[in-house]
């Protein structure tokens, strides 16, 4: 099967109300769609979402790096089409181009959320074409509950979204946190949703090693499952001194971008849990290979999300969530909980206590509003197969 | 009977709500004829969207009120509905807003679409709240959250749509009709919250929580301006 025309949306959907944490705050979403046309006339959407404090991608270089280097590829290959095979071959064979990955001009330690973006879109094309959900290739093992996630916003804020959160009875809830009252704020929240609720902190890498120590010290209090990221990026020994040191499990995100990452982070035992996320990881097939993995280490996998992901990223996530053998949280599929609109016709947001199910319509299951992509879309990229 | 601060706790969120919409920047062009033809009729298909389904919305209502709210209910459906003495019908008087605004059969077909679609969303969204009681107080909230802003400006966007978009008084008869009876009715909204709150017994801190997620985003600018594009000093008028 020929993909013989690809379409890239650099969007911009507002937020509903603004998102912060240590590194940034943003009130729009800044994703970016993928939508492929197969010779057969099928069309697939995949998502990217780009961070510069994440894999060093921005919007502009994302775009570039696809125009670049992923379309050529795409538009050459000739993808097998979905008749059975076993599901992680299959969808290792999607694998995309990873030169330019580390370079050190661009500061791009791995372009894996534009390889993420035309994966999916290759994922929901193939098995569109062929009439098969993603959950064919991948079985849902179980519903997905969600986490509801507090914004760094004031104290008074986040009481106010933690009261939320325990009115939709939602079990699970993850706090960013800055390293400014971070006590005053864990207790309050933990006062508003009361025992039973899991609470788990994420610092972006705001910590120094010894600020790490003493935060996860002093929040221990709390009751606090697992602290996310606390150091920023670096070397994985200096992970594992917060994570010897500290009571409170130690999740890597930013920190665990590739599969050698996962192989660094486990040869040092600098954690104990890895936070997958597709967009970070450059897509279903390399967060799986990282998942096997961690699985095989014993470690913990959380499945999280990008904040402003729309429904593409989200119905991803669903099937990888419900898949999986263990994860110990989920996040995303806030839809329009958090965006103005979302892409998909139907919603793709959780329901109360933050359960949804998993999806079953053809490709990742959700069907796309190709009108909302032109309403929302800063740029439109438009890729001929033949140069004109 | 509920505490006066709770009643001033609700009729503040509604006067911020009032205040940031009425003081967005949508609302602004509107009303000083700053609006394109383009958006004056975006504005026209969105409120008339938001209003079609009131009926259904109402029946809703009238469901789950409790004893005490539901006769104020029922006359406000069947008012509606143009069931009572004064037999005027609103969606009726929304079809005559957008005959006047140039809307042909093909565009009004597209509207009752809409409004219906929107009533098909609230049904197959996933629920967020637990129970039906917190979701009739939502929806209770907004819609006399509704009634409380349009006694308030409904006579001026009424008089920003006869002198900017040039429709004639007898189409803007939804206008006037809201000035008026929403001045009672956001009145008599607040007594059916008071109601509503003390059958179901819902305690104080439920009602903040529920406010706060109702209140969010400003539903005004939800409702009306989705469409529309971005304005310069929009982003700080959510709520």
């Amino acid at each position: 099967m020929r993909i013989v025309d690809a379409t890239l949306f650099a969007l911009q959907i507002p937020f509903v109300e603004a998102f912060a944490h240590s590194v940034r705050s943003r009130s729009s979403s800044d994703a970016i769609v993928v939508r492929l046309r197969a010779a057969d006339g099928t069309v697939g959407y995949g998502e990217a979402v780009a961070r510069p404090y994440v894999t060093g991608e921005t919007v502009a270089s994302c775009l570039e790096f696809m125009e670049r280097t992923l379309w050529p590829a795409v538009k050459s290959a000739d993808y097998a089409p979905w008749v059975g095979q076993e599901p992680i071959a299959w969808l290792g064979s999607l694998t995309l181009p990873t030169e330019d990955s580390a370079d050190a001009d661009t500061g791009v330690v791995a372009w894996n959320a534009a390889r993420c973006g035309f994966e999916l879109a290759l994922v929901d094309c193939l098995l569109k074409s062929a009439g098969v959900s993603l959950g064919e290739l991948l079985p849902p093992r179980r519903s997905v509950i969600y986490s509801g996630v507090i914004t760094a916003s004031s104290i008074e804020g986040a009481v106010k979204h933690a009261k939320r959160f325990k009115q939709f009875a939602l079990p699970h809830i993850k706090v960013k946190i800055t390293g400014e009252a971070d006590r005053e704020r864990l207790a309050a929240i933990r006062a508003a949703v009361g025992p039973e609720v899991s609470l788990r902190v994420d610092g972006n890498g705001a910590y120094s090693v010894e600020g790490a120590i003493a935060t996860c010290q002093a929040l221990a209090d709390f009751q606090i499952d697992s602290a996310e990221q606390m150091i920023p990026r670096g070397n994985p020994q200096e992970l594992a001194t917060v994570q010897a040191a500290s009571t409170i499990p130690q999740m890597a995100d930013e920190s665990l971008i590739t599969l050698a990452d996962a192989e660094a982070l486990i040869a040092a035992g600098a954690c104990q849990g890895f936070n997958l996320r597709l967009s970070k990881c450059g897509g279903l097939g390399p967060t799986l290979a990282i998942a096997d993995l961690a699985q095989s280490a014993g470690i913990q996998v959380q499945v999280g999300c990008q904040v402003g992901e729309t429904a593409i990223l989200s119905a991803a996530g669903r099937h990888l969530a419900a898949y999986l053998p263990e994860i110990s949280f989920c996040e995303g599929s806030y839809g329009s909980l958090l965006l103005r609109e979302d892409l998909s016709r139907r919603p793709i947001h959780f329901g109360h206590q933050g359960l949804a199910k998993p999806l079953k319509g053809a490709g990742l299951g959700v069907e796309i509003q190709d009108s909302l992509l032109e309403k929302y879309a800063q740029q439109i990229i438009t890729l001929p197969s033949k140069a004109a | 009977m509920i505490a006066l601060s709770t009643r001033s706790l609700i009729e503040t969120q509604y006067a911020d709500q009032v205040r940031a919409f009425e003081r967005s920047p949508w609302f602004q062009r509107l009303e000083q004829g700053q609006a394109s033809p383009q958006e004056y009729d975006a504005f026209i298909f969105n409120l008339c969207q938001t209003h079609l389904k009131s009926p259904q919305i109402l029946s809703f209502l009238y469901a789950v009120a409790p004893p005490e709210a539901a006769p104020q209910i029922k006359h406000n459906l069947l008012e509606e509905l143009g069931l009572d003495e004064a037999a005027i019908c609103h969606p009726d008087l929304l079809y005559v807003l957008a005959t006047a605004a140039g809307f042909d059969r093909e565009r009004q077909t597209r509207l009752a679409e809409a409004a219906q679609a929107q009533i098909r969303q609230l049904c197959t969204d996933p629920l967020l709240f637990g129970t039906m009681q917190e979701l009739g107080l939502s929806v209770l909230l907004e819609v006399t959250c509704f009634e409380w802003m349009l006694s308030r400006l409904a006579s001026r966007i009424g008089k920003a749509l006869a002198a900017h978009r040039g429709l004639p008084s007898e189409s803007l008869i939804w206008f006037d009709h809201h000035s008026e009876v929403d001045i009672r009715h956001a009145e008599e909204g607040l007594d059916s919250v008071e109601q509503y709150l003390a059958y179901y017994e819902i305690e104080a801190e439920d009602l903040e929580t529920i406010l706060d997620i109702t209140f969010r985003e400003n539903i005004f600018i939800k409702r009306y301006f989705a469409d529309l594009p971005a304005l310069a000093g929009a982003t700080h008028e959510n709520r």
